[in-house]
């Protein structure tokens, strides 16, 4: 069974209908992708998933049960966790606080700290800086603070809103690195992308949005494959 | 002068650039997580005022006489009460106004502050005049090198020194503290992370009333009275010192308000003694002509959004 069930749904983003019938599964323990252009949805869809702009029709399920009404932070206590588009880290806080914000919901402190543990070996440049303020970091290293903020609260399911977006190419494929390291800690990933090349070679599954609706999905060998959806979408 | 006056005024600067702060403080904790001016803020501290004046009154008629548990009983009762005032202000007049113009924010609570004070000038009995706040601290004084130290003052200074240190830690050091500067930063991603917007907002409010209501009680142990209008001027004053540290910013707004109430004190004091023809009662004039020149001068606050932390 699918870990994550979105079935249907239509969601209006200021008034004006943005998601059209779109349905996804992710299965539990791989990498599922959502590709698309700029403008096609991405980022509303995973807003409906949070509760942040909910859907006005269909379903939305997360383990046998309806994320649909539920306020973000309960839909978040459910088991997910998010790192955002554009890294929304805290800036006037400090690594270590930034991480502490991910695992809010904790709040046995020696198992936050066992887990600030755990990133900052996944992140080795994020312990040398963990008491300076996030704001004054590169691009890159908010990158790191942003991923080790989602990884902080233990989530079944991550989502990733497009990882590589501003990041010096360096860094893009240090972000791939990682997000396969993730996926191999047992946590589901859904993951929203641009860069379709990198992403077809990291994801288990993907799916293709195109103006508000599902153009296309599959394994991503066969997306890879399908001639038709690499013209149309990927040029 | 005499060194004795002079230490008068100083105590006297001190006790209102605290009481000050302690108002500024709930002024800029708002605006930290909701972008919002309160502006029934001074009066939900006059509320809450007089709420320890009907505490008191219940005290006596229970035939409680120990003034210690007094204080304690209306102090307890004042900072239940304001805090709840003011989380009340935030879910029903602003929190449903989060998506209107800020400008409909600002007039409903000023409606609202309104409403609080002619309220409590039509119902409390003779509520109009001035109504004495008992004197409940000790009275005495120590002689220390020449000088007068009354008790009371200590006291009143040290508890408030203690609140603002610990509203600090609070905020820098404990988990409800992360969720409102996690709030105040990135509302949004703060509820990505798990943290109940609503609640910690609701928070908030009530911690930055509770907190000026304890400077209203400070300023009615102080002064041993209280009007039904003294929201008025305390929230234009610690809005005015919010504004003059750098909106959203803890540590400005408590700079602020010592900075107005030396500026008064200035104007109170100095100036009379510099210029024959310039009567204390015109320290109020000089302080806002002061502040207005002060905001012209530095328009984001004289700790800046930028390079400090906002709440």
């Amino acid at each position: 069974m699918a870990l994550l069930s979105v079935q249907g749904i239509h969601t209006a983003y200021d008034r004006v209908n943005v998601l059209h019938d779109v349905s996804l599964d992710v299965e539990p323990g791989k990498i599922t992708c959502i590709l698309g252009s700029n403008g096609s949805g991405k980022t509303t869809l995973i807003r409906s998933i949070l509760g942040l702009t909910p859907p006005n029709q269909g379903d939305i399920v997360f383990e046998g049960a309806s994320l649909v009404r539920l306020p973000t932070h309960e839909i978040i206590a459910r088991g997910i966790a998010c790192i955002p588009e554009g890294r929304r880290i805290f800036p006037k806080m400090t690594v270590e606080e930034n991480l502490r914000t991910g695992a809010y919901r904790l709040s046995d402190s020696a198992e936050i700290t066992r887990r600030a543990m755990q990133v900052y070996e996944l992140f080795p440049r994020l312990k040398e800086r963990r008491t300076q303020l996030a704001g004054t970091m590169s691009g890159g290293e908010q990158a790191m603070v942003s991923m080790g903020r989602g990884l902080m609260g233990k989530p079944k399911m991550l989502i990733i809103d497009e990882p590589s977006l501003g990041l010096s190419p360096l860094y893009v494929k240090e972000n791939f690195r990682i997000i396969r390291e993730i996926n191999g800690m047992g946590i589901t990933v859904l993951l929203v992308e641009q860069n379709v090349r990198q992403t077809l070679v990291i994801a288990h599954h993907g799916y293709v949005l195109s103006q508000g609706r599902m153009a296309a999905s599959g394994t991503t060998e066969e997306l890879s494959a399908d001639a038709e959806v690499q013209a149309a979408y990927f040029g | 002068m005499s060194l004795d006056i002079f230490s008068q005024y100083l105590i006297n600067c001190l006790m209102l650039g605290m009481i000050y702060a302690m108002v500024a403080v709930g002024f800029t904790l708002f605006f930290g997580v909701l972008d919002v001016i309160q502006f029934a803020h001074g009066d939900v501290l006059m509320a809450g005022g007089f709420g320890a004046l009907v505490a008191y009154a219940a005290t006596q008629a229970v035939g409680i006489a120990n003034s210690w548990v007094q204080l304690l009983l209306m102090v307890v009762s004042t900072t239940v009460m304001t805090a709840a005032l003011g989380a009340l202000v935030a879910r029903f007049l602003v929190l449903p106004l989060r998506n209107a113009p800020p400008l409909n924010t600002l007039l409903i609570t000023l409606m609202m502050g309104m409403v609080l004070r002619e309220a409590v000038r039509l119902v409390y009995p003779n509520g109009s005049n001035p109504q004495p706040f008992p004197s409940l601290l000790p009275h005495d004084a120590w002689r220390v090198g020449g000088l007068d130290l009354r008790v009371d003052s200590l006291i009143l200074l040290v508890v408030g020194l203690l609140l603002i240190a610990g509203l600090h830690l609070l905020i820098t050091r404990s988990k409800l503290g992360l969720a409102i500067r996690a709030v105040a930063q990135d509302g949004e991603t703060a509820r990505v992370m798990g943290i109940n917007f609503n609640r910690i907002v609701l928070l908030t409010f009530g911690l930055g009333s509770a907190m000026g209501a304890l400077g209203g009680v400070m300023r009615g142990l102080y002064y041993t009275e209280i009007t039904f209008d003294v929201g008025l001027l305390l929230g234009v004053i610690g809005f005015a010192a919010a504004i003059l540290g750098g909106l959203g910013n803890l540590y400005g707004a408590i700079l602020g308000g010592f900075l107005f109430a030396v500026l008064q004190a200035i104007g109170a004091v100095a100036l009379p003694v510099l210029l024959p023809d310039f009567p204390s009662a015109y320290k109020d004039v000089f302080a806002f002509t002061v502040v207005i020149v002060l905001i012209g001068w530095k328009p984001t606050g004289l700790i800046a959004e930028k390079t400090s932390e906002r709440v």
